[in-house]
């Protein structure tokens, strides 16, 4: 039987199958490399400091749980994060397997956005897990009042899209950069990005009008991190550790906020790889 | 343009579709610490391949084979000059459709089985489900890999590896296919099938364009063949063409040869060596020939062979190409 | 055909160079409606001190303490430095003192620390904390790391002068101040103040005229004869005021003349201030003063032992 040239669907239903067939196939390179082993690290944490808790502390075991267990499920997601985006597109231009895919009917920009989402499923998948475990967790060390388990959602969604901002930083350097050089340039964002709140505190303190109009772009143009992880003036794990309710309005607005720089960072990425030569 | 024309009438360049037409092509690479050095990798090349030709593209190395075929696949841009295949510019997605490739020395996710390969890049063609597994299915049997299908790639051996890269280019029954150094580093066993594999492509109709610098493989395979050096296209045209601006000659193997003959028979040809206590002997005119079978005869010698030498490619390759590597033995 | 394939594929590039401008255009207004909604006037509030020990601020900073002890000072700052906002809290400045004990545990060789923050802390609200013991509590932490820096005890008196009100403590520390290495020449001037002022008059006296005898600077010595001087001067004064009074208490009115007081035997002989010049002296309210012509430079520091010394007079002079 030929298939021929015509007949393989008309191109427009094609470009969301590429990009998942280039997802799905990124998710199953993180899963065979075994990435999803950390998971038993944190379940090893998870069940240590439950045991453990009894022994330490008097009362409070729930909230140390949940800032145990959202700590690492950021700490573990952001690792995760740098160290397989550096090197999505980095990998494959230099084990040379992008030149088969290219030549593919395949757009740079499909290829790009399949490496990105594939990633992202991969952290998604990550977190479900380890939330499910934090809940267990919970559950096994009993007291917890079901708000305090649905106070969890809003603030992995949170997490969530703060790795969704962190692996779109190293996306981007994995365009055209190695993967130490990457590495280092996207924690060095990440680090900097919770500290933007300071930079506009300096902007507003400084008395130099130049200064502070430099400090104040910088507070913009930088990825800020502190979005996610601030909420009605109080860090997020410590709002979910005190189960206090949560203003729904302004997640809206980060969601947004997470959408616009992510888009732009990918942006960025795909005018980068589309002007490469591949030598 | 140091390009040479040979047959254009009788080769019927005319009359059949240039499948591939690249036009001026040029690429520039800079080097040097700030990229300030242009250092020139392919130079005004101008290539017609006609379709349904095996065509080969040779050269030696660093001739800008590779480039050449990295500028067709649109991973590399041209500097100037364009390059149309199927009518239509590289930089078309859409005629990827169309085609196949096969880059040098393939390396291909080892963590896949053939099986979600040969899936994987179906997808990316469009096949769906069923017609997908089917297709993966066939083409496995017809690669020779059906045993390995559920093996990680990376315990594949290189032929192996060949073989799938062959299937990953063939898997959207291509009216072209582009092979980059498709026998390198294989045993001859895996030569042979590779060889099978783009002999049943031209029987199918599909063009064929491979780089190689095996030589004795391109003899076997080629319609046509292009000769690539220093980034300028040396010669084009049908092989025996190409071959025939050689001088021909004849071999003639003798035995039972008395040593007295011997050295006269020397005197008549160009060339004498034994080899095995027979006598090869090179003449390069029919008048040589004639003096040398007579003498023979008359002389009670046994004649094993006479045979015209046809000189190989690689006679042709060292010859011209090679000339120019080493100032020294330029003629 | 091919240049409108060219065409496409540029103009996707444009595409994606137009998304990303867009992208970044937004940014801003977005980060805006953020920090509307995080009710955030530009800033994170440090009122969350997640860590409120030192201790564990230390543990948990993995060996880049002094990095994170600046980190804690620029908060620290920052915090003092944003007052509308602190006026709008119930104590304004809650936290500040907890910034600071944080900032010094993690690097106790900041000095501006301990100088900076506790002046910090000492300002009566709504300069500063108004939280006095904080700054007392922050000094006598930089003095046990830097026990021989006079700056630190003279930061302290002050606390003890200005918020406390405490002269006598004051003058002590400033007084162990000037004993230090490298204090100023000044120190024990300001400690014999300090110490007069609350009342350790004789103390005081010895210290300028220590002052007087010992020091190279023309300057601090005329500043200790004046003083001394001065001291002098009022002791007289209130001596004259004194002994008028019980003239008139004898003889039912003023003294209409200083040298009556002489006749009648309370003083030896009429008083001149410590350049020869006479005082002046009003006979209708019994009081005396420094005459416009004097010598004297006299230094109107508000000595407050006035009683002090008319009980002393009064034990002098029972009758």
């Amino acid at each position: 039987m030929k298939w021929g040239p015509g007949g393989m669907g008309h191109r427009g239903s094609d470009v969301p199958m590429r990009i998942l067939a280039i997802a799905r196939n990124t998710f199953r390179e993180n899963i065979r490399d075994k990435i999803l082993y950390n998971l038993i690290l944190f379940a090893l944490i998870m069940i240590l400091s439950s045991i453990a808790l009894g022994q330490l502390t008097l009362g409070l075991e729930s909230k140390m749980i949940i800032d145990l267990g959202l700590t690492s499920v950021s700490v573990f997601g952001t690792l995760i994060a740098i160290f397989i985006g550096i090197s999505l597109v980095y990998k494959e231009m230099e084990k040379r397997t992008v030149y088969a895919l290219l030549a593919k009917p395949v757009h740079r920009w499909e290829f790009i956005v399949g490496k990105y989402l594939g990633l992202l499923f991969t952290l998604l998948v990550n977190l479900a897990i380890m939330t499910i475990g934090i809940a267990l967790t919970l559950l096994y060390q009993g007291g917890t009042e079901p708000g305090t388990y649905v106070r969890l959602l809003p603030v992995v969604y949170l997490i969530y899209l703060s790795l969704a901002l962190t692996t779109a930083l190293a996306l981007v350097f994995s365009t055209f950069s190695t993967p130490a050089l990457s590495a280092l340039f996207t924690l060095f964002l990440w680090i900097i990005g919770h500290f933007n709140a300071d930079l506009l505190q300096f902007a507003t303190l400084t008395r130099s009008a130049t200064i502070g109009w430099v400090a104040k772009s910088l507070y913009y143009a930088l990825p800020n991190f502190s979005n996610f992880t601030t909420l009605d003036g109080r860090n997020i794990i410590q709002g979910a550790a005190h189960a206090l309710p949560m203003d729904a309005g302004v997640i809206l607005w980060i969601t947004a906020y997470g959408l616009l720089y992510c888009g732009g960072l990918v942006a960025v990425a795909i005018l980068v790889f589309s002007r490469r030569d591949f030598k | 343009m140091a390009q040479v024309f040979v047959g254009s009438g009788s080769s019927g360049l005319v009359e059949r579709m240039s499948i591939i037409e690249i036009r001026n092509l040029t690429k520039d690479f800079r080097v040097g610490f700030w990229k300030n050095r242009p250092v020139r990798a392919l130079d005004d090349l101008c290539l017609d391949v006609p379709k349904g030709d095996v065509f080969g593209f040779l050269g030696p190395n660093g001739a800008g084979k590779t480039t050449t075929l990295k500028l067709l696949m649109n991973l590399l841009r041209a500097t100037s000059g364009s390059a149309h295949i199927l009518g239509e510019p590289v930089e078309s997605v859409s005629m990827r459709r169309r085609i196949g490739y096969l880059p040098e020395n393939p390396y291909f996710y080892d963590y896949l089985t053939p099986d979600e390969l040969l899936t994987y890049v179906g997808r990316l063609f469009g096949i769906r489900q069923p017609a997908l597994g089917k297709k993966v299915r066939s083409l496995l049997d017809r690669v020779g890999l059906a045993e390995a299908r559920r093996l990680q790639l990376r315990k594949f051996s290189k032929g192996m590896v060949q073989r799938i890269g062959i299937a990953q280019a063939i898997i959207n029954d291509p009216e072209v296919v582009f092979l980059d150094e498709p026998m390198s580093g294989l045993d001859p066993l895996g030569r042979r099938e590779v060889r099978e594999v783009i002999v049943s492509l031209k029987d199918q109709g599909v063009t064929v364009f491979f780089s190689s610098h095996i030589l004795p493989d391109v003899e076997a395979l080629c319609d046509r063949v292009a000769i690539l050096r220093k980034g300028r296209l040396q010669a084009v045209g049908a092989l025996e063409e190409i071959l025939r601006m050689k001088i021909e000659a004849h071999e003639i193997i003798l035995a039972h040869v008395k040593p007295e003959d011997a050295n006269r028979l020397r005197s008549m040809c160009d060339a004498l060596t034994t080899i095995g206590g027979r006598l090869h002997l090179r003449a390069s005119s029919s008048r040589q020939v004639q003096l040398i079978l007579a003498h023979a005869l008359a002389n009670d010698a046994e004649l094993i062979s006479a045979n015209p030498v046809r000189p190989s490619l690689e006679d042709y390759f060292l010859h011209e190409v090679g000339s120019g590597r080493d100032g020294a033995s330029r003629q | 055909m091919s240049g409108l394939v060219a065409a496409t594929s540029r103009y996707r590039l444009w595409f994606f160079a137009a998304a990303l401008l867009l992208c970044a255009a937004a940014i801003k207004p977005a980060q805006d409606r953020v920090d509307a909604g995080l009710a955030r006037s530009p800033s994170i509030d440090p009122d969350l001190l997640y860590f409120a020990s030192p201790g564990a601020v230390k543990s948990l900073s993995l060996g880049y303490q002094s990095l994170v002890a600046d980190l804690y000072w620029i908060r620290a700052v920052q915090y003092y430095g944003r007052r509308e906002e602190a006026a709008r809290r119930q104590v304004r400045y809650k936290n500040l003192a907890a910034l600071l004990d944080i900032t010094t545990t993690l690097d106790p060789e900041m000095m501006d620390v301990y100088r900076a923050g506790s002046s910090f802390l000492a300002e009566p609200e709504p300069i500063g904390a108004g939280q006095p013991e904080e700054a007392l509590k922050l000094l006598d932490k930089g003095i046990a790391f830097y026990p021989d820096e006079w700056r630190l005890c003279f930061d302290k008196g002050f606390v003890y002068f200005l918020a406390f009100k405490d002269f006598n403590q004051a003058g002590r520390v400033w007084l162990e101040a000037s004993r230090m290495k490298g204090a100023p020449p000044w120190m024990e001037g300001l400690a014999a103040m300090a110490l007069s002022r609350g009342g350790a008059v004789e103390t005081a006296r010895a210290l300028w005229e220590r002052q007087y005898q010992n020091s190279a600077s023309r300057e601090v010595k005329e500043n200790a004869k004046n003083h001394l001087l001065s001291m002098q001067v009022d002791e007289m004064l209130w001596t004259i005021e004194f002994l008028a009074g019980k003239y008139a208490e004898k003889h039912g009115r003023y003294p209409a003349r200083l040298d009556e007081l002489v006749r009648a035997g309370y003083l030896k002989a009429v008083p001149v201030d410590p350049s020869g010049v006479p005082f002046d002296y009003d006979p209708h309210s019994g009081k005396a003063g420094l005459s416009a012509g004097t010598k004297v430079r006299y230094l109107k520091v508000p000595y407050d032992y006035r009683e002090a010394f008319r009980q002393k007079l009064a034990s002098l002079f029972p009758r």
